[in-house]
């Protein structure tokens, strides 16, 4: 490969980490939005602090197990403590160094999803532990069974930039650590019924939303990984697609039901819509992108109010729009994927069942998303259930109500405010 | 129900202190609870029935008040008033608790005189404003009360604060006009408020686009009927589960029939008997009027099931109802009943449209 062309792959990749990881700015302001001022600066202090622990985590033991070349079909191994050339070396596209921060940029993603189930009670001791072993003993297995070579891949599973990978594997570990740590104070009634916990700023909301979907388009059109002829265009343009279509859908639908347009729903739906196209970007024709996101929009709706049904907390509704939609998404694949995509242009992929490639690639889907999803949960839900048992991984009454930015951290995020407010 | 109102009237006329009153007051909404709890639905006599009680009480209360005025020096009402509801009460369709929603208007007198009456009748307001509460009608939230200026005027100087409104409609002058149009004397004569909405209602019709502003002003209380013709329920806390018949389905009506009622210079404020007169001038067709009263009646009886009993044992309202109260046949009532709301609601948004 001539150095042009190396070069600009490693531009394109290294722009890509860059939005990637500027995600997390998304998900702090999502996350704070969503939730009580009194956790604010919680909130957005144990995103920094975790995806620093994540960072050295996956680069002593998560790139390894991945990617490690004396790996097998389950789990990577090698490469531990990450020491690459400083340079592209010959048959690379694009260096080492880079491939390792676009890869870390998605584990510091999965394991902020997972945050999403702890939200506002969840102690700042367990996140400190439970970063280091989602990077360690969870994310790596499913990255590595779907893109380091594992038994998935070996199947053709077709997961483009992350739908299972990265955001199912999050909302995984986040139903564990929902249904470990219980519903916040106040969110259920005794008869059942459930209260809205309004986040304190939907504009921050609003905006982390917007800095996510930015970000997305390094998420997505990177994982092109490549120039090439330059087909990252096309899959930013079904991300694009696809976002609108669910926020337009998760809007329509609240108000058609509810009789209210409400703002959170339709964000959720963008998001939703994010998500669901994240597996099949680089595989659907445009309308099919479109429809995925609708479908997505309408998924994240109902799934809010299933989650709801069972009583089970989901603050910043991660389960609805990494898990629901990461499901869909997934799936969808199986579905609309082109011969002409999968076959002609990426020449790794297979149709789907509306593209003449019948029930395979879609039975490829389903099992490797049941799968994934399934030792995603399994896994997490045991290593908390041991840090439960241990530590515990909750913060006591008062504190909860306290708020975690005065328990966890000793000062408020907004000082004056949270007096005010308590007085 | 045979409520014994030969009775409750001896008494509640024979009361001799605001603190009897109360007494008689506790009686009587137990007397109305007990009556709700062993009713499958309310018929709409009895609700008149009950509100011709309410209004017992309050002339009571009235008399009580002047008397004990007179007491303290006062003397008698140095000229003729009409003490008014607005609101529930003043559309005979109040329930078992209502807060006070109401005012004061007198005589016009020479200049001279005018501080001496309008000290009297300011004086005569606490009175009653303390009287009523007493009796169990707690205080408007919303300030729209006797003891409060605007509200407690001479004619001439409702004439003149009305005409503001009609001249500046901002939002909340509208609203005024809008609680002025349910306007009903219980005590007095009634000959001023004739004269006053007399005027107002002949100022309606000479201001271009006051019905267009009245009719947006109301217009934030959606139906509860969703797109695919589904209830809207309640979503989260208490009334979760819920269907907010207040202001999903009565109020939406009432504002409705209203604004036909103030565009076709009817005086009546009861809504059905609104609806009554809509259908005689010949206001809405028929087969329209027909099916208004039908879906209100409906729609009004489903509000006296909206009152539960608290812990206390007190009935209170929230205007909320549990939709697993109601059976199958009944949703299908309520919703055949809302559609008529909609269709009401468009109505008169192109009638409305149609003649700005």
């Amino acid at each position: 490969m001539d150095l042009t062309t190396i070069g600009l792959n490693s531009i394109w990749l290294m722009l890509a980490t860059i939005l990637v990881i500027f995600m997390q700015g998304g998900f702090i302001l999502l996350e704070a939005g969503s939730t009580r001022m009194k956790n604010a600066g919680h909130v957005a202090g144990k995103t920094i602090f975790t995806f620093g622990i994540a960072t050295l985590v996956f680069w002593a033991v998560g790139y390894g197990l991945i990617y490690g070349g004396d790996g097998n079909a389950f789990i990577g191994w090698g490469d531990f403590f990450l020491n690459p050339s400083p340079e592209a070396v010959e048959g690379d596209a694009y260096p080492t160094t880079i491939d390792f921060m676009f890869q870390l940029a998605f584990a510091g993603i999965a394991l902020t999803i997972a945050w999403g189930g702890f939200a506002e009670r969840g102690k700042l001791a367990a996140y400190l532990i439970f970063s280091v072993l989602f990077i360690a003993l969870v994310y790596p297995v499913v990255a590595h069974w779907i893109w380091g070579g594992g038994w998935l891949s070996d199947h053709g599973k077709q997961d483009f930039a992350g739908s299972t990978v990265v955001h199912l594997t999050g909302a995984m570990a986040a139903l564990a650590a929902t249904i470990l740590l219980k519903p916040r104070i106040g969110k259920f009634n005794k008869d059942g019924s459930a209260n809205e916990i309004h986040g304190h700023n939907q504009v921050f909301t609003a905006l982390g939303v917007l800095i996510l979907w930015v970000g997305w388009f390094g998420f997505n059109a990177g994982s092109t990984l490549e120039v090439g002829k330059a087909f990252f265009g096309y899959v930013a343009l079904n991300t694009q697609l696809a976002a609108g279509a669910g926020a337009i859908a998760a809007l329509l639908i609240a108000w058609a039901i509810t009789g209210k347009a409400d703002v959170p729903t339709m964000l959720n739906g963008a998001l939703a819509g994010l998500v669901a196209i994240t597996a099949s970007c680089a595989f659907v024709d445009p309308w099919a992108a479109v429809v995925i996101g609708i479908i997505a929009g309408l998924l994240v709706f109902g799934s809010m109010k299933f989650f709801e049904k069972l009583k089970i907390d989901d603050p910043i509704f991660a389960l609805s729009v990494h898990g629901a939609a990461g499901v869909w998404g997934t799936i969808s694949t199986g579905l609309f994927a082109t011969e002409t995509l999968a076959v002609e242009t990426l020449d790794w992929g297979q149709a789907g069942l509306f593209y003449g490639g019948g029930f395979s690639q879609l039975g490829v889907q389903i099992m490797g998303v049941a799968t994934s999803g399934a030792f995603a949960f399994v896994a997490s839900f045991i290593i908390l259930a041991i840090m439960k048992a241990v530590m515990g991984l909750r913060v006591t009454e008062e504190q909860e109500i306290i708020g975690l930015d005065l328990s966890e951290h000793g000062s408020y995020g907004y000082p004056e405010q949270v007096k005010q407010s308590m007085n | 129900m045979n409520l014994p109102f030969d009775e409750l009237n001896l008494r509640i006329s024979n009361a001799v202190s605001f603190e009897h009153l109360g007494e008689e007051r506790n009686q009587f909404n137990q007397m109305i609870q007990n009556f709700l709890s062993s009713i499958e639905e309310i018929k709409i006599k009895e609700i008149t029935l009950i509100n011709e009680i309410h209004d017992l009480f309050i002339q009571r209360t009235i008399t009580l008040s002047e008397i004990e005025l007179e007491d303290r020096g006062f003397g008698p009402p140095p000229v003729s008033y009409d003490f008014i509801l607005f609101g529930s009460g003043g559309r005979f369709e109040q329930t078992l608790w209502s807060d006070q929603d109401n005012g004061l208007i007198y005589e016009d007198t020479n200049h001279d005189q005018k501080e001496t009456i309008d000290a009297y009748f300011k004086e005569l307001a606490v009175c009653i404003e303390q009287g009523l509460e007493k009796a169990g009608y707690p205080p408007c939230d919303g300030k729209v009360i006797c003891t409060n200026s605007l509200w407690n005027k001479s004619l001439e100087e409702w004439v003149i604060k009305m005409n503001d409104w009609f001249e500046d409609p901002h939002w909340e002058h509208v609203r005024y006009l809008l609680i002025l149009a349910d306007s009903r004397s219980v005590y007095g004569e009634g000959k001023l408020v004739k004269k006053m909405k007399d005027i107002y209602l002949k100022k309606v019709t000479s201001t271009s686009t006051i019905l267009d502003k009245m009719m947006h002003n109301t217009l934030h209380h959606k139906i509860l009927l969703g797109v695919f013709g589904h209830l809207i329920k309640e979503q989260y806390g208490e009334k979760a589960g819920g269907l907010d018949i207040k202001y999903g389905a009565y109020i939406p009506m009432v504002n409705g029939i209203r604004l036909l009622s103030i565009e076709a210079e009817i005086f009546e404020t009861s809504t059905l008997e609104r609806i009554q007169k809509l259908k005689q001038l010949n206001v809405v067709p028929e087969r329209y009027a027909l099916e208004y009263e039908s879906a209100f009646t409906h729609i009004f009886k489903l509000r006296f099931k909206t009152l539960y009993k608290e812990e206390n044992g007190l009935y209170t309202s929230n205007g909320i109802l549990k939709a697993k109260q109601l059976t199958k046949d009944q949703r299908e009532k309520l919703k055949s009943s809302l559609r008529i709301g909609n269709k009401l609601q468009k109505y008169i948004k192109k009638k409305i449209d149609s003649s700005s």
